[in-house]
């Protein structure tokens, strides 16, 4: 049994004995930007990829009572030997304290509306917040897609349970690489839903959940305007400025007055990360 | 002893999989517990035209994408999760060759228990609002599609809602880590959507890790959640998942999940893969072979092994299963 808790090596090196300032990748800065999100005691959903790591170092580094859970209803668990493949992956099904199932993870806890945050990834988002993991269409044809559904130019994953817990939870944080093609105007598909077409769209369908509260990606982080629900820029980090975020965002990126610099991370957080991190996925230069 | 269903794997898929069906698989998620050997028979077999409906994609869908085995699917996630896009899937509905029918992983799970309790639909509050309600691969002409996941009203609240179609594929085959001789199972790990979905099917086949005697069912009844009495036939094939993983039994075989995504991210890459890794083996024994031994010692020293220590004791030995499967009613009574 000894064996089944397996703890984590820990093979990330002692940061207090590194010379000079501390150093992180772009990634971990977003993975520890997007857990600061997820407050303590929050019943919270991990999508797969880099959110599950930013999930669970938040468990790790500052939230011992968030409920962690993925939408493969595997709950109490906390992930062995790296990123896991997958959500019912066996390094997050060793130390499981309940296996449930989607019905039960996406549906009894998220579509009820009790999960409080989720945490999903994506390959495109717009101004309202809008995800495509689905599919990039020819853009020379218009924007994307026409009136006729016609095979993708680039098929992607499509939406899992992201769509779900995009629809479901209280407030999702979207965990994105800062690039202009990624960054657009209007999604080519939405596969999840963020505002729609802003303002209060989302109240024409009645979603039980509240929509995203946070863009985080690998140069800093938007939040909707309270009214119009379009992404404002809200923060930058240490090593990137508003003149990079707005040339790497695909539409107009307004800056919210009180934006600025979020506060580095810290030696602990980053030890924290690494713990989770054991592989080093978010340490990997694209 | 129970009724006793052990059918070998090609004769169950000989028996219960004929072309144009609507075919589901019981896995648990994309790198999780599927029953991909009983996916590499239909391509052995030349299964034609098949309707998929996975909850997720698997490496058992990538590959009856990529060798045409299927032209039609309906998923609620395409990719390999953290194993990336699956190239054979990709590479068809690229090229139009299959339609692929998105929803989200909540409106499968959805839909399949709307098969099993017969419900005309079932209200959406997912999937509404997005394009996987508006675009449809199955009317590309529709715009925004109506029958997909037409809107309604709550008839209490009058609120506009969403509904989904309920789901009953002809058949599902579903892996399950330990199954008696009747069919009665335990699945370690998530369910996903395996228990919903073997109420949906009209037939249903089980593809197990194990044959356990029934005293271990009788041991933990709780943990039975598919009983025999809707189960038609018992398979019992070592490693059917690779190289996916199965708790409780093996990790994933993390090299020979990317060969096969190389492999089928081209036509030819698809036609190297069938002859070396499907064509070349017909028994239990070359199967493993293929795999190869230093290969499966390592994915049997899995993190997760401790979870078939309560059931161990019950593990029906080989030379016992295939007596069973040699006795079995099905093909005494065909016969």
């Amino acid at each position: 049994m000894s064996t089944a808790t397996a703890t984590r090596t820990d093979s990330a090196p002692e940061a207090a004995e590194r010379k000079g300032p501390l150093r992180y990748s772009r990634q971990e800065m977003m993975a520890i930007a997007a857990g600061r999100e997820i407050k303590d005691g929050e019943l919270a959903i991990f999508g797969v990829g880099l959110s599950l790591l930013a999930g669970y170092f938040a468990q790790e580094h500052h939230g011992p009572n968030i409920r962690s859970m993925t939408e493969g209803g595997i709950y109490g668990a906390t992930p062995i030997g790296g990123l896991p493949w997958g959500i019912e992956c066996n390094r997050l099904s060793a130390n499981a304290t309940s296996f449930t199932g989607g019905l039960d993870a996406l549906g009894f806890l998220v579509a009820s509306g009790r999960v409080d945050v989720g945490l999903i990834g994506a390959a495109q988002v717009d101004k309202f917040g809008n995800v495509n993991t689905t599919g990039i269409w020819d853009r020379s044809k218009g924007n994307g897609l026409g009136d006729t559904y016609t095979p993708p130019k680039t098929r992607l994953t499509g939406a899992g349970g992201a769509n779900d817990i995009a629809s479901g939870a209280k407030r999702t944080v979207i965990m994105v690489t800062h690039e202009a093609k990624r960054f657009v105007d209007k999604v080519d598909y939405i596969s999840s839903p963020g505002y729609l077409e802003g303002g209060d769209a989302r109240a024409r369908y009645g979603f039980v959940g509240g929509g995203p509260s946070a863009i985080v990606t690998t140069l800093g982080i938007l939040r909707p305007h309270p009214e119009t629900k379009e992404f404002w820029l809200d923060a930058y980090y240490p090593f990137s400025s508003v003149d990079e975020v707005r040339a790497q965002t695909g539409w107009d990126l307004k800056v919210f007055r009180h934006a600025s610099m979020i506060a580095p991370p810290t030696v602990a957080e980053v030890e924290a990360l690494r713990r989770v991190d054991v592989t080093g996925m978010l340490r990997r230069e694209k | 002893m129970s009724i006793n269903k052990l059918l070998p794997l090609a004769e169950a898929a000989q028996r219960y999989a004929g072309d144009g069906i609507q075919y589901a698989s019981g896995a648990g998620l994309p790198v999780g517990a599927d029953a991909i050997a009983f996916g590499r028979e239909l391509v052995r077999q030349g299964r034609r035209n098949l309707h998929a409906l996975f909850h997720c994609n698997t490496q058992q869908l990538n590959l009856l994408a990529a060798a045409g085995t299927v032209d039609k699917a309906e998923v609620g996630f395409s990719g390999l999760e953290g194993f990336g896009f699956a190239n054979g899937l990709r590479r068809v509905v690229e090229e139009g060759k299959l339609a692929l029918e998105d929803y989200s992983n909540l409106a499968m799970a959805l839909r399949f228990l709307g098969g099993a309790l017969n419900w005309p639909f079932v209200p959406a509050t997912t999937c509404i609002g997005s394009d996987i309600q508006q675009r449809s691969a199955f009317a590309p002409e529709e715009y925004p599609a109506t029958g997909k996941i037409p809107e309604i009203a709550d008839p209490f609240s009058g609120r506009t809602l969403g509904a989904y179609s309920p789901l009953k594929p002809d058949l599902a085959v579903i892996h399950v880590t330990l199954a008696d001789p009747e069919g009665n199972a335990i699945m370690i790990g998530s369910e996903w959507s395996r228990f919903e979905l073997s109420r949906a099917a009209k037939r249903l086949v089980l593809v197990a890790d194990h044959i356990v005697d029934t005293d271990c069912m009788r041991q933990y009844p709780n943990l039975v959640r598919i009983p025999g009495l809707i189960v038609d036939a018992v398979v019992w094939w070592p490693f059917s998942a690779w190289p996916a993983a199965s708790p409780g039994v093996h990790d994933v075989d993390e090299a020979h999940t990317k060969l096969m995504n190389e492999w089928l991210a081209t036509e030819e890459g698809t036609f190297r893969y069938i002859d070396r890794y499907i064509f070349s083996y017909q028994t239990v024994d070359a199967y493993l072979n293929l795999i190869g031994q230093d290969v499966i010692s390592k994915l049997e020293d899995s993190p997760t092994r401790f979870l078939l220590d309560p059931y161990r004791q019950w593990i029906l030995d080989r030379a016992k299963v295939e007596q069973l499967q040699a006795e079995n009613h099905i093909l005494k009574r065909a016969a």
